[in-house]
């Protein structure tokens, strides 16, 4: 089925849209850059601009220097924000402690997320700050978006926010730091009504989904991983605006077990995507690997001399399930065994690829270190296929969270709450049997525990039958 | 819905806290009428921020929900 938006996509033109002139936004030139100083004292923030990585303290004063030289009515807050953001935080490197009150009541009208209430405590010193709120803009599925599409939103954000952004936050979105209460509907206007962007998600809603770029560009993709992130996102509106979830949950897709977006270590529910017949084998590129004719890991690592391609070193003694074998010049895997680490196929793309009867692996409960550890997520459901509208991925989402809303305590995520009631317990919420494929080591642990029902007889069995036949 | 929507600002108005988790509600709504589910528990508090009694308060982290007029619900 080819991919259909939901509503008519208008393309964004910069040159439509725009607030800044060329002049404007080339408006300093690199000596002034040089000679410009902040107008409060930044020594411990200079010193982060040394060394070879990029700073966001020299971006900083180059956003300082343009908003110093542009006319004071060509933004809605003032120009020295991002002076005295500078400003606020070497006061709280002096101090040892942050100079931001976190928090509030501030949104858009009827979102309960989205937008992060932030204010100064050192109003009077640092006034342009005293309210310097974030905004989450929910990304374009893959963060694919062109240079019209980026110029506009920055415009956007430059005439009526600091100017200051981050690409992207660690839920995907793309995020506007800094602005003013009154500034907040104004720009919600102009995202959902000019740009066809909505906010993303913040607090105890369903986050800002995020996938990785799937069949748009990789060939490992097993499922459109954008067209799901897409589906979902729409259809759990409700969920992402309006928080009443116990904390936050975050849905990411991967299209394969590379996992280019990190799902099974960053969301409450992960996406996986995998295949559950056999990798396909080219057994001709195979020699042609071997015989130094394609260059390994797609030409990747070519700086150095490694010597010769030797596949039973760099692929078969590194397969972690030990299932590759040479059958004389024949590559052999036993796939049954194959654990899906994507080794062998990222080593000789061209030889070896996933197989065709593709779906997606659901793991749960990832989250980063608050309570308790980070924690991955759990393989809980091996195998699905997945077709739009994604009806059986939606049934098992609406279990979870049913499970979640009604026993989660607050603040606890869903693989905390999956550690406090055990895997059988979570296994019964979803309607599954246990399966090999969920255990990770089989004889780690050699006790079964059994239900009452499960039992032929129940706890109250007499023995005497037993004994019968098998004496003490 | 009407109902819910009561039971929530009964035990909001009588409560001393000025801030509630979703589940406080729930709970609160759960007393009054066991057999509410809680969807229909969030689509009567939506309709309360939406005519302005309940509004949300967020640590950017968890969200709760606060009543107009009570505790910290100004701008600041
Ligand atoms: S996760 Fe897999 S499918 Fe997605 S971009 Fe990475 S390698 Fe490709
Ligand atoms: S994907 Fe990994 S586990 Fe499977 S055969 Fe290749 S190296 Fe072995």
């Amino acid at each position: 089925m080819a991919f259909e938006p939901r509503e008519e996509q208008t393309k964004l033109k910069y040159q439509e849209l725009r607030i800044y002139s060329d002049e404007e936004l080339n408006n300093y030139t690199e000596d002034e850059l040089k000679s410009f100083k902040v107008k409060h004292n930044i020594p411990d923030l200079d010193e982060l601009e040394k060394g070879p990585w990029p700073s966001f303290v020299a971006d900083s004063k180059r956003e300082a220097l343009r908003r110093h030289k542009l006319p004071e009515d060509r933004m809605m807050i003032k120009p020295e924000v991002v002076e005295d953001m500078l400003g606020q935080l070497q006061l709280s490197f002096d101090h040892g402690e942050t100079h931001w009150k976190h928090g509030g009541i501030v949104g858009v009208f009827g979102y309960g997320g989205g937008v992060i209430g932030r204010y100064s405590d050192m109003q009077d010193t640092f006034p342009s700050i005293a309210h310097f709120h974030t905004m989450r803009v929910n990304q374009p599925a893959s963060k694919f978006y062109d240079t019209d599409y980026l110029r506009t939103i920055c415009d956007l954000w430059e005439y009526r926010g600091s100017g200051m952004m981050n690409m992207h936050g660690s839920t995907g979105d793309i995020i506007f730091l800094g602005t003013f209460t009154e500034q907040l509907e104004p720009i919600f206007f102009e995202l959902g009504h000019v740009l066809q962007q909505d906010l993303g998600g913040s607090g105890s809603n369903l986050r800002t989904p995020s996938c990785c770029i799937g069949k748009a560009r990789c060939e490992w993709s097993c499922y459109d991983t954008q067209e799901m992130c897409y589906e979902l996102t729409h259809f759990y509106q409700d969920e992402l605006h309006r928080p009443a979830f116990p904390y936050k949950f975050k849905f990411k897709f991967d299209g394969c077990p590379n996992g280019c977006v990190a799902s099974i270590a960053r969301s409450d529910m992960s996406f996986i995507g995998n295949w559950r017949d056999d990798i396909r084998i080219d057994q001709a590129a195979v020699k042609a690997y071997m015989g130094g004719e394609i260059a390994p890991n797609g030409g990747a690592h070519a700086g150095r001399d490694w010597g010769k391609f030797d596949i039973q070193k760099e692929v078969i003694d590194l397969c972690p399930t030990s299932c590759m074998w040479m059958e004389g010049d024949t590559l052999k895997i036993d796939d049954k065994e194959c654990t899906r680490c994507m080794h062998c196929i990222n080593v000789m793309p061209q030889a070896l690829r996933p197989g065709k009867d593709t779906g997606v692996s659901l793991l749960f409960g990832a989250k980063a270190p608050i309570l308790e550890g980070a924690q991955m997520s759990v393989l809980t459901i091996p195998f699905m296929k997945t077709e739009p509208p994604y009806d059986n991925v939606k049934e098992v989402v609406e279990k979870v969270w049913d499970w979640w809303m009604e026993e989660g305590k607050n603040r606890e995520r869903l693989g905390e709450l999956i550690q406090r009631y055990g895997i059988p317990k979570f296994l019964e919420v979803l309607e599954i049997p246990p399966m090999p494929q969920m255990v990770t080591a089989p004889r780690a642990n050699p006790y079964i525990f059994w239900k009452e029902e499960d039992v032929e007889g129940g706890w109250d069995r007499s023995i005497d039958d037993y004994r019968s036949r098998h004496a003490r | 819905m009407e109902d819910l929507k009561k039971a929530i600002m009964d035990y909001a108005e009588s409560s001393k806290k000025t801030k509630f988790y979703f589940s406080d509600l729930e709970k609160a709504v759960k007393k009054v009428k066991p057999d509410a589910k809680a969807r229909e528990v969030k689509k009567a508090a939506t309709a309360l921020i939406n005519e302005e009694k309940l509004i949300y308060f967020s640590t950017g982290s968890s969200t709760m929900y606060g009543m107009k007029g009570r505790g910290q619900t100004e701008d600041h």
